[in-house]
């Protein structure tokens, strides 16, 4: 006989708002993993969590739903699905918005046994392939709330099975085809709050504590395997990111027109975090290069074809890439970038470097001479890298592009072949030509300028004619659009700065590209690392310097066009922009998981397991130092002379710790009885309490010819329910109860 | 006096109860719930439904009550040509002193057995009924009071329908319960072919309690105390009848009230002058069910009867019990 049999017990009907509860915070935890999935499925979301916070709240009304709604919703759902698949051609993501419908039908409809069941795995589905697709924290979180969540939620089918077994229901159709929905009978008698103090007065806390220490110790053992086995990559070996052909919500590809780079830049999500060992090597103003686009081409910049049959040689399944740089003397400086699914199949790279590591094995595609390195498939889970030996300098040698400049290659006719001359290619009209003719006369006054002072001169001539803006209106008429927008005052955003320094600089002889990126990012006071949001996208130029390299020029008002070599460099430019919201803190913790976590070699995990383990020596080692002192000195003071003023002392001390325990007894029989008189304000009278919690605990006991509880048991009932005058003496009624109880050799549980 | 019973008089009450229970075993053979019932509705100063088959010992059970108290008993069979004055009584014109005399009807009794009540016509049902409710008989503005202690037995047969007239819903409620007999044990069945025989008159029992002790038990069971938490239990029932979407209407203000006064009378015979929840939660379904229709509409009376007690028994299951 366990004593949790002895404790009042839920209702059916309460058991089954219990598992209602359950049920929909179960729906709710699960369609929020769409939060991170990226699918578009954004009404489905807000329209299951409205739905399903309102069933919750008000089981009442699904009854008013008409039956015709049931009968249909099945057929809907699967028009819905075909429709989808249809027109979106992509699996997985319908599977998901499938999966969601038939959450939303599960949660707003009163559920059986088996569609709990059904409800469980279809967020199970949402759960696991969030989880697959993200390798995010918050599918740790999300796991394990809904883990739990499941668990309970299974142990209160459990038990309403068994009640019902019990005290079987008497079976009415959950619908019939004439009106709407037959409400089941806990609805009636839903109550929240009702519920919530019925389970405060039922939950032996005693299991639900061991339940939570149990599912801790689970989880921390989980961590503890996780931290300990080798690595390996979860995603990769998973086959749901293949389903997932995920559009690009950016325009980092090699093709990029007016607007694109616009339209990164009103999203504010998380692009790219750059982690690096010694911040002091980090430039006040970080260009992270992804894309150079050579061609111009119908108001289009593109990489045009012949550069990148050129450029880019295949390196296949490289884990590690050796860059431009050579080897510096010193501590090497790590820059470790974590690079959010969903940008761009380019590295965005803080510019030539070393070598570049990746944790696993990646199949790129990789040009020395344009120093971008590209993923052969845009990745669908976050990327992370090492580069090593990195050189965020504004000059970009290219010894190859000079070569070419001085002896275009030929092709097998010997006819020098013109793709070297495409950083040179302005609009074709003859309009156009003279329109940017006339600027870039306007622009050098006649004189033959340096590249870097022709930049800084258009770059100050661009920024007196057009004021920044997102939103650009480039004055509509004949000819090209850039050279129109060029000539007219009409405010711009950087891809117009940047196309337009492009035509000027090409204009006067320069070989110039356009080149997209990140720019600037903010630094996360958190976590000291730099945060780059979607919308700190932007488009510069580079321009050859005629000295063998390229330089970076940005033109777009409120850059320093020309970057200067030796402008200020680490953490302490970034002070201005130290980002201390919520927003860097939710980020900190992002990086810490990359850090940590996903991005995890031997060396990290060694650490973390050493600093573990020193820690918690350390911890050791304090306590005992503590605790020795304190033994000392109570020793010392215990040795020490006796007097009367020290013994009045102790006997004071002594007083008022007996005299705190009582009170703090009697605060807690207080604090007791308040929260008992909340679940029933008549039933505030202690011993009418007392007496009813050894009815209950004695009744198994009655019956079974127990002899003393037989004979308490009328004076037991007697003081639940008798008139008070005629109640006999309390203290002996419960002292026989509690022979009565002990007579089983059972060790009580005596009440307070 | 004090409001609350005193322990004398308790035991003098399980005295009386014990030799009526006795007594009425002799009878009554294995029916021992039943017997507890029907005292407790005596005790509680209700009137008895009684449906079942013929023959399964409704009118011996009213006759072995009354003949077990000092009291008239009379019986009147109902059929479709009573008349209210067949069972209330009549003014007949008397030539010796030229006046109006009262000639009272069966009516007049302590315990009556109305035999298949729903056989007569809602004239003449409505005129016992409100002798049930009054305790008293008016005729040409007079009024007679009946016996004292008062207790309307009265019998139908659920099953044969045909040429009936069922007790409207109003009416029912006037009934304190509703009681099944159902067949006997075979032991039992047994023991009666071997001892009853077929007429009442041949039922040979000797009073054992008085018409004044029965009085003094009715007024002992109003002063049985309730605590306030069974009070509101007794109030959640009634409440969740209401709000039950199988009952077509839940329980009356009248329903709660029989209840809580059933309650009472059974803590009495069961020798307690303190109602405990299981009080309330055995009579739940004697008391409540005949008051409660279905929603929806069936074909077959017993199953409806079926219904009612099942979704009656869930209620009660779904309710925790004030501890």
């Amino acid at each position: 006989m366990s004593m949790e049999k002895k404790r009042p017990q839920l209702s059916l009907d309460e058991l089954h708002q219990l598992k209602w509860l359950l049920g929909s915070v179960l729906a709710l935890f699960s369609v929020w993993t769409v939060f991170y999935l990226d699918v578009d499925a954004w009404t489905l979301l807000i329209l299951n969590t409205v739905a399903i916070s309102a069933a919750l709240i008000w089981p009442g009304w699904l009854a008013r739903v008409p039956a015709a709604v049931h009968i249909g919703a099945f057929p809907v759902i699967v028009i819905c699905f075909v429709t989808d698949l249809w027109t979106n051609g992509q699996i997985l993501p319908a599977m998901i918005r499938l999966d969601l419908m038939l959450i939303l039908y599960r949660g707003i409809s009163y559920r059986q046994r088996r569609d709990d069941l059904q409800l469980i795995v279809l967020g199970l589905f949402l759960v696991v392939v969030a989880g697959v697709i993200t390798v995010s924290l918050a599918f740790a979180v999300q796991i394990l709330a809904f883990t739990a969540c499941a668990l309970a939620f299974l142990f209160v089918v459990t038990l309403v099975d068994a009640t019902e077994a019990k005290y079987p229901p008497v079976h009415t159709p959950l619908f019939t085809w004439r009106i709407s929905v037959a409400t089941p009978s806990w609805i009636r008698q839903a109550d929240w709050p009702r519920l919530f103090a019925r389970l405060r007065t039922v939950v032996d806390w005693r299991i639900v504590t061991f339940a939570s220490v149990l599912f801790a110790g689970v989880v921390v053992l989980s961590g503890l395997l996780f931290l300990a086995i080798p690595r390996f990559q979860l995603e990769n070996s998973l086959f749901l990111d293949r389903f997932m052909s995920k559009k690009a919500r950016t325009g980092f590809t090699d093709n990029i027109k007016f607007g694109d780079v616009t339209d990164i830049i009103a999203d504010n999500g998380l692009a790219v975090s750059v982690d690096v060992s010694d911040p002091g090597q980090m430039p006040a103003t970080l260009y992270l290069r992804m894309v150079v686009l050579d061609e111009y081409r119908e108001d289009s910049f593109r990489l045009s074809p012949a550069l990148r049959r050129a450029s880019f040689g295949q390196e296949p399944n490289a884990i590690e890439v050796d860059g431009t740089e050579r080897p510096h003397a010193g501590a090497p400086v790590y820059w470790t970038v974590y690079l959010e699914s969903g940008v761009s199949s380019y590295l965005p790279l803080p510019g030539s470097f070393e070598r570049l590591h990746f944790r696993e094995l990646q199949s790129i595609l990789n040009s020395r001479n344009l120093r971008a390195i590209s993923l052969r498939n845009e990745p669908v889970t976050m990327t992370a890298y090492r580069l090593e030996g990195v050189n965020t300098s504004p000059l970009l040698s290219d010894p190859g592009f000079a070569e070419n400049l001085r002896n275009p290659p030929r092709d097998r006719n010997g006819a020098p072949l013109r793709y070297t001359r495409r950083e040179l290619v302005v609009p074709a009209q003859e309009s156009d030509q003279a329109a940017l003719r006339a600027a870039v006369a306007e622009i050098t006054g006649g004189a033959t300028l340096s590249a870097e002072d022709f930049a800084g001169r258009a770059c100050r001539w661009l920024d007196t004619r057009h004021d920044y803006s997102l939103q650009s209106a480039t004055p509509a008429g004949p000819g090209d659009t850039l050279t129109r927008w060029l000539t007219s005052k009409a405010p711009g955003h950087c891809e117009l700065f940047a196309g337009a320094f492009v035509m000027l600089a090409r204009t006067a002889g320069f070989p110039t590209r356009l080149v997209t990126g990140f720019k600037g990012g903010t630094w996360n006071a958190f976590s000291n690392n730099l945060t780059v949001r979607n919308s700190n996208a932007h488009a510069w130029c580079e321009m050859w310097n005629g000295e063998g390299a390229w330089l970076r020029v940005d033109p777009t008002p409120g850059s320093a066009p020309v970057t200067s070599a030796n402008e200020p460099q680490g953490t302490a430019a970034f002070a201005a922009r130290l980002d201390r919201s919520w927003s860097a803190r939710l980020d900190s913790l992002r990086i810490f998981w990359y850090r940590r976590i996903v991005n995890f070699d031997q060396g990290n995990q060694l650490d973390t397991l050493r600093a573990v383990k020193s820690a918690t020596q350390q911890a050791g080692q304090r306590m005992r130092v503590s605790l020795d002192r304190l033994v000392l000195a109570v020793k010392t003071w215990l040795v020490s002379g006796w007097d009367a003023r020290r013994i009045a002392l102790v006997m004071t001390g002594l007083l008022a710790i007996t005299g705190l325990g009582w009170a703090g007894q009697l605060l807690l029989r207080g604090w007791r009885w308040r929260i008992r008189r909340n679940d029933n304000n008549r039933r505030a009278d202690p011993a009418r309490r007392e007496a009813g919690r050894w009815l209950e605990r004695l009744r198994e006991k009655k019956g079974e010819g127990e002899p003393g509880t037989d004979a308490v048991w009328p004076d037991l009932e007697r003081v639940r329910y008798g008139a008070r005058p005629t109640w006999p003496e309390l203290e002996k009624v419960f002292r026989r109860a509690r022979q009565a109880w002990r007579g089983r050799g059972k060790s009580p549980r005596l009440p307070s | 006096m004090s409001d609350f019973v005193q322990g004398g008089q308790i035991t003098e009450a399980k005295q009386a109860l014990d030799r009526l229970r006795t007594n009425m075993r002799v009878t009554i053979k294995g029916k021992d719930n039943v017997i507890e019932q029907v005292i407790t509705c005596l005790v509680a100063g209700g009137h008895l439904l009684i449906e079942d088959l013929p023959g399964v010992g409704k009118t011996t059970l009213a006759y072995s009550l009354a003949r077990s108290m000092d009291c008239a008993f009379s019986r009147i069979q109902f059929t479709s040509d009573l008349l209210p004055s067949d069972v209330t009584g009549v003014a007949i014109y008397d030539e010796t002193i030229k006046e109006f005399i009262f000639k009272k009807g069966p009516v007049f009794a302590n315990v009556v057995l109305a035999d298949e009540i729903n056989r007569a016509t809602p004239k003449t049902q409505s005129a016992l009924l409100e002798v049930m409710d009054r305790a008293r008989v008016t005729v040409d503005g007079e009024a007679h009071a009946v016996g004292s202690p008062f207790m309307v037995f009265a019998t139908q047969n659920p099953v044969d329908y045909e040429g009936t007239f069922p007790l409207p819903e109003s009416q029912m409620d006037r009934f304190l319960m509703r009681l099944q007999m159902g067949y006997p044990l075979a032991a039992d069945e047994l023991e009666i072919l071997r001892v009853s025989r077929l007429a009442y008159d041949a039922i040979a029992l000797n009073p054992v309690i008085t018409r004044g002790e029965v009085l003094k038990l009715q007024a002992l069971a109003q002063q049985v105390f309730i605590e306030d938490s069974v009070l509101d239990f007794i109030l959640k029932i009634v409440a969740a009848t209401r709000t039950e979407a199988e009952f077509k209407s839940g329980a009356s203000v009248r329903g709660g009230l029989a209840l809580k006064v059933a309650a009472q009378a059974r803590a009495l015979v069961n020798a307690r002058d303190f109602v405990v929840p299981e009080d309330v939660t055995e009579l739940v379904g004697p008391i409540l069910a005949h008051r409660l229709g279905l929603a929806r509409q069936t074909s077959d009376a017993l199953e409806e009867r079926r219904t009612v007690t099942a979704t009656l028994r869930r209620i009660v299951a779904s309710l925790p019990p004030p501890v």
